[in-house]
């Protein structure tokens, strides 16, 4: 017998008599939720923070995060409901339906963590009915995320109406009503509480709000990635951009190009093997998240090609590993693909195909597209042939990087069978707004900007232009700064805080927070993202006019339920803080 | 395992499983029992899966050099490449001399045995450290059925010589060396660990841990060791702490083992526990229970006595001792608003006080109250109560930064006493000295040999000399290293403990954590700066009067989720900084290839014993040696 198992079954057996010392007053002036010590009977007070969170406010407030853009009503009264008797109306076709369980079954997985086998007294049947009004099983930029939710108690019965216009927007729903349900607990009982009435519709911002992950500088285990899904989907987030390969390694198995993982992984544990992904798709769509996958190149490429000349088809790429690596990359190991080299779009092709195989049809891919550099492409002989006659200038080799992009979308459209995919594509030398033109066409191209703050012409110029945009401003969304170079720290106030340059322009699709993978690996990774990319998240859904200080209760509440939900999530103040509402906010 | 065997075992564990509800539903009434293991248990991520090997390792220029696989015979992986190439994959890096083989042989863990030729009472210590050593060894671990293979053993034997078996107790001035003579005789090893004392010999052990590693490419998977080895090691420093705050945030006493299997580790020596503060007052003092009633965050989140025993047990096995300190007269507040109540007056001023920023550093707010007669015979009650748990009386922390002299005045104009004091910087020192005096009595009247207090406005002159006394106090130097306290405090004959901020402070770098204000302590020290501080060398410190160095973590942007990324590998940096204190070129403050190597091999150890450590860098760095320099 061990001791862990002892402790485990001792809480579980006193989690009922568990009697905290505080309790929780609403203060109706300003909202808050003040903490004070040994309730007396008299007062309206509440046991935990999170069923005074629950109650306190307007009853056009709710603590849930992000905060809905929509209608919202309530009735501040509490309701029990016990955990055991929640039944489901699903609604629709087969698929839907089907789709519909998978949720059901979602929702009561994280229902189920904060609660023992405690019985709850004095609750109400909660019945949830959900209807999607379409059948459309598609989870693509373009996904209508609208729903609305109805909670109703009478006759000592609880009734929720969740209603969207496709499944997602009903995910959504059965998300926001998670919230609604905290965990009440006293002496003799453990219910789930929630309040008497609820009205809700809510629809997001922005259509794209990502998250990128990078496991090809430090691999991610598939575990690892589905709790940054589950966090995700906790948040709103609708897209993990899939930073998946690099010049370091790459992880990714393709059933028609094996050497790419023989060539190019850590070692045969730290492959991402079709059946992974297949298992990672299906678990992101259940919770509304569509994987955007990134196959970065020309540049950011190296490890995984090497096997070109063995195979009989030439150099692949160039420079792959060459010392000393700062004359040759920004960062090592150095590797570029070799334009000079036809054989190279045969190899892109049969690599997008394999990936349009793998992953299903949302209508964009990433294709990278940054950070070329020149003197690696320039220090080759194979290409300075290829260019021969032309002056080694800056405008050759761009002009070479875009018949590059050209003939990989040209392999690309040939592999899908279409041209009808968007193409995403980072801010580079290529992107100038005086070239871009030139080179990528605004019908086919998203461009994906990481430029500081401080550049706003940049976005200007590509939305006047008539590109559509994603924002990734580098000093506010990138969180692996603060840990290398001159870089700092972005906490979740300022992620919060990015106000994304000019609301509701229709051609910015949103934006994404980057955790790029240098300095984080399984260990570390879900405290780096979490609570920060939930900062983001209401950006890109509400996009409010207020800054974090009007959402540090609710932000603490949530980073609370992340923890609740089994995610390892960063600290943000002294508990203190958190249980005494407003009084670490300012200097007064 | 026949089927009777285990019908047998299951109806042993059937029984045992009814013993305990007994036992549990018997003692539910009364209080959760914390059960503590002396041995940290593992948790393995899952065994791997078997592949054939992608690269192979090959020793050019005492570095390893990664190449694919042509054919399938002599792949040899990094692990082992590592090992025997050049460096010597232990941190911290021994100060004696070393000398390793260059061959290696395959065992299994089942094969080791420990020969202890050690009296009592070490002896029993002894034993366990080898069962947490063992422990070790079976972390790295990656392939259960491994056992069925072949060795080139058969038996690895571990015999420890520990001379003063009667020394169970860490001290200042106690002898941590070791020397390690391993060697092979016939088809068995043969490791003599010899050392004057236990914690000497678990230091012993723990080196000897790192010569041993996991070979996924033999057999599918072996563990190995060094044919033959020499190393001779003792410290730098006899000082060597790790602070963690958990007052800001509440970190669990399970997260606080994995501290200290950090720190044994690295060889760290002291836990500093920063157990509470203003904000919350985790710890149950048996004889001052109301400190927790009134101060702690929830009822979940204490500390039993019990709890905190048996954690001090569980650091003295890893050689470490457990220094507590309840932070006085300021950084006080929750916790100590109960006095009204019961009848001993306001024992604290300025609690949860707004506008905060003009009595304290953060809030909430709160001081002692000095001019209350009970503060003292409660701190006294306190301090035998710490004095008892952390079993540790030749080491005190008394805390005392951060005193806000307005919080005081304000408090003395109420009860129209402001006029006794021209400079209030004389009641803090009288409050001091009170509280120093209350130290002793509750220590039977016997002088403690080191009271250690945070260095601010009363370490220095004038009031340094007039209150502090310098034969047993060492001042704890927070200050950034440019500030003029260090060097002060050593010209004036004082003992100090380095805890420079601007290096060895672990949570700075998160930004501000409140809506206004400034994040007064980025940037984020990355473990380089932590590694290439150097105070005695750099501010030409006598290094006599060093009593040591710490990393401090202070909690407000932390808790035990991210703990463990936030510690580790920088505490490690920190530990061969003040174990080995390696050379340091001031000209170009660069580090060696051969440190990034060893760092990143012990940042895997650490993962392996189930520690969150951080990422040095890509892995590719890793499997590339030197390439990412």
């Amino acid at each position: 017998m061990n001791g862990h198992i002892i402790v485990f079954i001792s809480v579980a057996f006193t989690y009922c008599t568990t009697i905290n010392g505080w309790a929780w007053q609403c203060n109706a002036e300003n909202g808050y939720c003040t903490r004070i010590l040994s309730p007396s009977v008299d007062e309206p007070e509440h046991p935990s923070l999170a069923v005074c969170k629950l109650l306190c406010g307007q009853p056009s407030y709710l603590n849930v995060w992000p905060y809905p853009t929509g209608k919202i009503a309530s009735e501040k009264n509490l309701v029990m409901v016990d955990p055991q008797h929640i039944t489901f109306e699903l609604d629709g076709s087969t698929t839907t339906k089907n789709f519909l369980q998978e949720v059901v079954d979602y929702f009561q997985e994280n229902l189920s963590r904060d609660n023992s086998n405690c019985i709850c007294q004095d609750y109400y049947p909660l019945v949830v009915s959900l209807d999607a009004l379409s059948d459309d099983l598609s989870l693509t930029l373009d996904t209508d995320e609208f729903y609305s939710l109805k909670l109703n108690t009478s006759d000592k019965r609880i009734r929720v109406e969740i209603v969207g216009n496709t499944i997602f927007g009903v995910r959504h729903g059965i998300e926001t009503l998670l919230q609604l349900l905290v965990p009440y607990q006293n002496a003799d009982s453990a219910c789930l509480a929630t309040l008497k009435n609820v009205q809700v519709t809510d629809k997001p911002v922005y259509r794209h709000r990502a998250l990128l992950l990078d496991s090809a500088r430090n691999f991610l285990s598939v575990n690892t990635i589905k709790k940054n899904i589950n966090a995700m989907a906790a948040s709103k987030l609708n897209v993990l951009h899939w930073h998946v390969t690099d010049s370091q390694s790459f992880p990714l198995e393709l059933p028609s190009l094996p050497n790419m993982t023989k060539c190019g992984a850590y070692d045969k544990d730290r492959i991402y093997s079709p059946k992974d992904i297949e298992e990672l798709v299906t678990y992101a769509k259940i919770r509304g998240v569509r994987i955007l996958l990134e196959i970065d190149g020309p540049s950011h490429v190296g490890n995984g090609w090497q096997w070109g000349n063995e195979a009989g088809l030439g150099n692949l790429t160039v420079c792959t590993n060459q010392q000393p690596w700062r004359s040759f990359c920004i960062q090592p190991p150095c590797g570029q693909l070799n334009p000079a080299n036809p054989n190279i779009y045969k190899v892109l092709g049969q690599l997008y195909g394999d990936i349009s195989n793998m992953f299903p049809n949302i209508g964009m891919f990433h294709m990278g597209g940054d950070e070329v550099f020149i003197p690696c492409w320039n220090s080759s002989k194979e290409i300075l042939d290829y260019i021969k006659g032309k002056p080694t200038t800056e405008e050759t080799f761009l002009d070479l990087w875009g018949e590059f992009q050209n003939k990989s979308l040209r392999a690309y459209d040939a592999a899908v069978g279409n041209d009808k995919t968007s193409i995403v594509v980072w801010t580079s030398h290529l992107t100038d707004p005086n070239v871009i033109q030139k080179y990528l066409p605004k019908e086919r191209y998203i461009i994906q900007t990481w430029v500081p703050d401080t550049n706003q012409d940049l976005i200007t110029s590509l939305l006047n232009l008539g590109y559509k945009i994603i924002i990734s401003t580098k000093d506010k969304w990138y969180l692996d700064h603060g840990f290398w170079g001159s870089t700092l720290y972005y906490n979740w106030r300022t992620v919060y805080n990015n106000k994304m340059y000019s609301q509701y322009h229709k051609s910015i699709l949103g934006g994404e927070v980057c955790m790029w993978g240098e300095l984080v690996d399984d260990s570390n990774v879900e405290s780096r993202v979490w609570p920060r990319a939930a900062a983001a998240a209401e950006r890109l859904w509400t996009n409010p006019s207020t800054t974090a200080g009007a959402a540090e209760g609710r932000f603490f509440s949530h980073r609370e339920r992340l923890i609740s939900r089994g995610l390892k999530t960063e600290a943000v103040v002294p508990q203190w803080c958190v249980q005494n509402e407003g009084e670490c906010s300012s200097y007064l | 395992m026949k089927q009777g065997e285990l019908r047998r075992a299951l109806m042993v564990v059937t029984v045992l499983c009814i013993f305990l509800f007994i036992y549990l539903y018997w003692q539910q009434s009364t209080k959760i029992t914390p059960t503590l293991v002396y041995n940290y248990k593992h948790t393995y991520s899952s065994y791997k899966k078997s592949h054939p090997p992608q690269w192979t390792w090959e020793c050019i220029n005492q570095r390893c050099e990664r190449r694919s696989i042509k054919g399938d015979v002599g792949a040899v992986s990094l692990a082992t490449c590592s090992m025997l190439c050049g460096s010597t994959q232990l941190w911290p890096q021994p100060t004696g001399p070393v000398t390793l083989g260059s061959r290696a042989v395959t065992f299994n863990h089942k094969q080791l045995q420990l020969e202890s030729i050690v009296s009592p009472p070490a002896k029993a210590l002894l034993e366990k450290a080898y069962t947490s050593f063992n422990e070790n060894i079976v972390s790295l671990i990656e392939k259960k059925d491994y056992i069925k293979e072949k060795t080139d053993l058969k038996r690895f034997l571990i015999r420890v010589t520990i001379v003063h078996s009667d020394i169970v107790r860490l001290k200042t001035s106690t002898d941590e060396g070791y020397s390690i003579a391993l060697k092979p005789i016939g088809n068995e090893i043969i490791a003599n660990i010899t050392a004057q004392t236990y914690f000497g010999a678990r230091h012993g052990l723990e080196t000897l841990s790192q010569l041993i590693w996991w070979d996924d490419y033999a057999n599918g998977g072996m563990l190995k060791v060094l044919k033959g080895a020499t190393v001779q090691d003792s410290p730098v420093f006899s000082y060597r702490g790790l602070m963690i705050d958990t007052s800001r945030n509440f970190m669990s006493i399970e997260s606080l083992k994995k501290v200290m299997v950090g720190m044994s580790a690295n060889k760290l020596n002291v836990f500093h526990w920063h157990v509470t503060d203003s904000q919350s007052f985790p710890l149950i003092v048996p004889s001052v229970p109301q400190l927790a009633k009134t101060g702690a965050y929830s009822s979940g989140m204490t500390y039993a006595p019990e709890e905190v025993k048996a954690l001090v047990e569980f650091a003295r096995l890893r050689g470490i001792r457990v220094v507590m300190e309840v932070d006085t007269p300021a950084h006080a507040g929750n916790g100590w608003t109960w006095g009204p109540q019961e009848g001993l007056g306001e024992l604290a001023v300025c609690v949860n006080e707004r506008p905060w920023s003009m009595y304290c550093g953060e809030p909430p707010c709160g001081q002692l109250n000095p001019e209350n007669p009970n503060v003292y015979d409660v701190l006294e009650k306190l301090y035998k109560d710490l004095l008892d748990l952390s079993s540790e009386n030749e080491i005190f922390h008394i805390g005392g930064d951060e005193v806000n002299l307005e919080c005081w005045a304000q408090h003395l104009q109420k009860t129209n006493t402001l006029y006794n004091y021209t400079d209030l910087h004389d009641l803090w020192g009288e409050f001091t000295m009170k509280a120093l005096n209350r130290l002793y009595i509750a220590n039977g009247n016997k002088k403690i040999p080191y009271i250690i207090v945070w260095s601010s406005k009363l370490s220095k002159r004038p009031y340094l000399t007039k209150y502090l006394d310098k034969s047993n106090i060492v001042v704890q130097s927070w200050g950034a290293s440019q500030w003029p306290d260090t060097p002060d405090l050593i010209a004036d004959g004082y003992k100090v403990l380095i805890s420079h901020v601007d290096a060895w402070y672990l949570d700075c770098g998160f930004g501000r954590w409140r809506e206004t204000g400034d994040a007064t302590c980025d940037p984020y020290r990355p473990w380089q700066t932590v590694y290439n501080h150097r105070p005695w060398q750099q501010l030409h410190l006598n290094k006599k009067q060093i009593f040591g160095g710490e990393a401090a973590l202070w909690s407000e942007q932390v808790d035990e989720s991210s703990l463990d990324a936030r510690l580790w590998p920088r505490a490690a940096a920190f530990a061969e900084r003040v174990w080995s204190d390696p050379q340091l070129d001031t000209t170009t403050y660069s580090i060696q290839e051969d440190v990034y190597t060893r760092l990143n091999t012990h940042r895997d150890r650490l993962v392996s014993r189930g520690l969150g450590a951080e990422a040095l860098w890509p892995s590719w760095c890793a499997q590339n040696p030197g390439m990412c320099l």
